[in-house]
């Protein structure tokens, strides 16, 4: 913007020069005197001449006087048009001036400023306008655009490093939920202590998430912990229940051998509620992580299967078992069967008419046992269905997600998932519900013989006398009468020693837990130790009780023995 | 924590073989020396006891024998009795006792073929 130009100065009019004005009145009235004084009478001449010269002295002294005071004005004049000239051109040098302020300098200040100069050296460095007040103005307006531009900088620095305490922040808190705390969670179910999961997590810089994520990770590994104390509690706990019931239950067996008929209904009975007893331990024990309360060490035939679960449940006189199937089921796998079996049929029993019957049929397929187990009872809804189906699919195995006191299925699931059991629900045509539970084949025993190897060696310590006779008895019929005669005076132990197994046994048996080779063989389920000492005796008595001093002869002989042991019947 | 020593029984039950009977309807049938002949042979999708039962009875078993045979008490072994009977697959015979002493020979005459043998 341009200010506009200052006016300009006013011309001073034409004028004569006062002189010649005054000049002329002279002349003029000089003129005047000497016609006045020609036409005078003479007498009268010389008064008129004196009054005509003082009139002109006195025309003089007005006409002086008057030049004075006009040559005065002038001088006034030009004094005034110098004073206006003089304005005008500081008017114009401020007003340029003050153009150069507003469209120089002053964008010139700001541009430095906002590029980072300090507000002094762009002071010193700018033209400073000669107005010591437009200076001022300068002065402050630069001091006020510095601070204001100190000012917008100091917010522009706050806010980034705002935003990129945001940005990490987030970045933090993504990892953290991303990868960090799975991975802890992960660490510590799997049971390391909080500090270990503590000292190998990769800990956010934010001081405050670092305090929550090691805050959240000490808690849940003291939940952890609880958990983990709470179910080996329980579970060992409840092995001892169930140690008691087996105990229970041999006992009870002996008895029924051993009284009349006479008290033989009451013992049924507490059997009976001993084994349902058993269900429930074993039940609980599976899903603490424990062991079923009995573990087989020989196939088990399927009949037998489905005795020992039909006979854990209340209403086993409401199920009707079909099954003309001779296959055993492998050791390892048969108690876990049994459970389920028995869990599937208490279901069945407990969900239909206390009239109506169960049916389980069982039928070898080329997969595998199927055993379908069909009430009559209500059909189930789709959505029990379906919670039925997730809880036996052995999917999830958490505690966590266990319903009440609804754990039957729970259990079927955790076996099924164990052993590899496909378990499904289907409409009965009975007009109830069907199970169908398919035994793979690799939980068949294989039929070699009429029973494994194992299953007789370790039958045989039961029978101290008459060990003949059991085995013919084993050989002819597997599995179901594998149950040895005790002696009414000699009750058996439960559980059986095995350290007594080998003692009154042949070479045949002793040789039969070694190798060729001469190392020894732990059978399933016993302990080295008592393979060991199943081992033949001569050899046990054929090594010396302390080892004497090294001498080549001791050398010789120990060589000399374990070429013995190689022969797998030493003399006995 | 310990191992436990494995089981060698059977899981079967008593009160599952026997279907939860504990007595048997008629005690009079059975006795401990009753005769048992199986008077067929086993059918597929029988109990294995009844099983066992008929295979031993071929030849006459007195029951104290098949109990003794199936390791069982005599109680449920006269329910399996019971049930193969009254399906008409065994018969029963009580050893006649009285008849048997009967048709033994004098004991004057027993004596004599004593005396006679010493003296040969």
């Amino acid at each position: 913007m341009t200010l506009p130009v200052a006016a300009r100065p006013r011309r001073a009019p034409e004028r004569r020069p006062p002189w010649a004005v005054s000049a002329a009145g002279l002349a003029v009235a000089a003129a005047a005197g000497g016609t006045a004084v020609a036409l005078a009478p003479d007498a009268a001449r010389s008064w008129v001449l004196g009054a005509v010269v003082a009139g002109g002295l006195c025309v003089v002294a007005l006409v002086v006087t008057a030049a004075v005071l006009a040559g005065r004005l002038a001088a006034a004049r030009s004094a005034a048009h110098r004073e206006q000239a003089a304005l005008h051109e500081r008017i114009s040098r401020s007003t340029g001036d003050t153009a150069h302020l507003v469209n120089v300098t002053l964008p010139q200040m700001v541009q430095r400023l906002r590029d980072g100069s300090d507000a002094y050296d762009a002071l010193a460095s700018a033209q400073r306008p000669a107005d010591p007040q437009l200076e001022s103005v300068l002065r402050i307006f630069t001091t006020e655009l510095a601070e204001a531009a100190r000012r917008t900088a100091a917010a522009e620095a706050a806010r980034d490093d705002a935003v990129h305490q945001l940005g990490q922040g987030v970045a933090d808190l993504e990892r953290l939920s991303a990868t960090a705390l799975p991975a802890a969670v992960a660490t510590l179910r799997r049971g390391a202590s909080a500090d270990t999961v503590l000292a190998a997590l990769d800990m956010p810089g934010e001081g405050r998430l670092r305090v929550l994520l090691e805050q959240m990770v000490r808690e849940l590994g003291v939940s952890e912990r609880r958990a983990a104390a709470a179910q080996a509690a329980s579970a060992k706990a409840l092995g001892r229940v169930q140690a008691r019931a087996v105990s229970m239950l041999a006992d009870l067996r002996d008895m029924q051998d051993r009284h009349g008929a006479d008290v033989f209904s009451d013992l049924l009975r507490l059997d009976h509620s001993t084994s349902q007893l058993g269900l429930l331990t074993d039940r609980l024990a599976i899903l603490m992580g424990g062991r079923a309360s009995r573990a087989w060490n020989k196939p088990i035939v399927m009949e037998s299967i489905l005795r020992g679960a039909v006979g854990r449940i209340a209403d086993f006189r409401r199920v009707r078992l079909h099954s003309a199937s001779t296959v055993a089921i492998a050791g390892f796998a048969a108690e876990g069967v049994m459970h389920l079996l028995a869990e599937l049929m208490d279901n069945a029993a407990n969900f239909s008419p206390p009239i109506d019957e169960v049916h389980v049929y069982v039928e070898e397929r080329s997969a595998g046992i199927v055993v379908t187990i069909e009430d009559s009872g209500l059909r189930m809804s789709d959505a029990a269905m379906r919670r039925a189906v997730e809880a036996v699919s052995g999917k999830s195995t958490d505690l966590a997600t266990l319903q009440g006191t609804r754990l039957g299925l729970a259990v079927v699931g955790i076996l099924a998932a164990k052993y590899g059991i496909s378990v499904n629900y289907r409409p009965s045509s009975r007009g109830g519900t069907g199970v169908v539970v398919l035994l793979p084949p690799q939980l068949l025993a294989q039929q070699r013989g009429p029973v494994p190897v194992t299953g007789r060696t370790l039958e045989r310590p039961r029978t101290t006398q008459g060990s003949g006779q059991t085995a013919t008895a084993v050989l002819e019929a597997p599995a179901p009468a594998a149950l040895p005669a005790p002696a009414p005076d000699d009750r058996p132990a439960l559980p059986p020693l095995p350290s007594r197994a080998a003692g009154a046994e042949g070479s045949d048996d002793a040789a039969r837990a070694a190798t060729p080779g001469g190392l020894p063989v732990r059978p399933p389920g016993r302990t080295m130790a008592a393979a060991d000492r199943g081992r033949p005796a001569p050899e046990a008595a054929d090594e010396p009780a302390t080892p004497p001093a090294r001498n080549p002869g001791a050398s010789f002989g120990a060589f000399h023995q374990s070429q013995r042991r190689k022969d797998p019947r030493p003399p006995a | 924590m310990t191992r436990r020593p494995v089981d060698t029984g059977s899981p079967d039950r008593l009160y599952t073989v026997t279907g939860g009977r504990s007595h048997t309807a008629d005690t009079t049938v059975f006795d401990l020396v009753t005769l048992v002949v199986s008077e067929c042979d086993p059918t597929p999708g029988m109990q294995s006891e009844h099983v066992r039962i008929l295979t031993l009875c071929r030849h006459p078993a007195a029951v104290v024998e098949i109990a003794a045979e199936l390791r069982m008490p005599i109680t449920v072994v006269r329910i399996l009795l019971e049930d193969l009977l009254a399906a008409g697959r065994i018969t029963a015979r009580r050893p006649r006792a009285a008849a048997a002493a009967a048709d033994l020979p004098e004991s004057a005459l027993l004596k004599e073929v004593l005396h006679g043998l010493r003296n040969l």
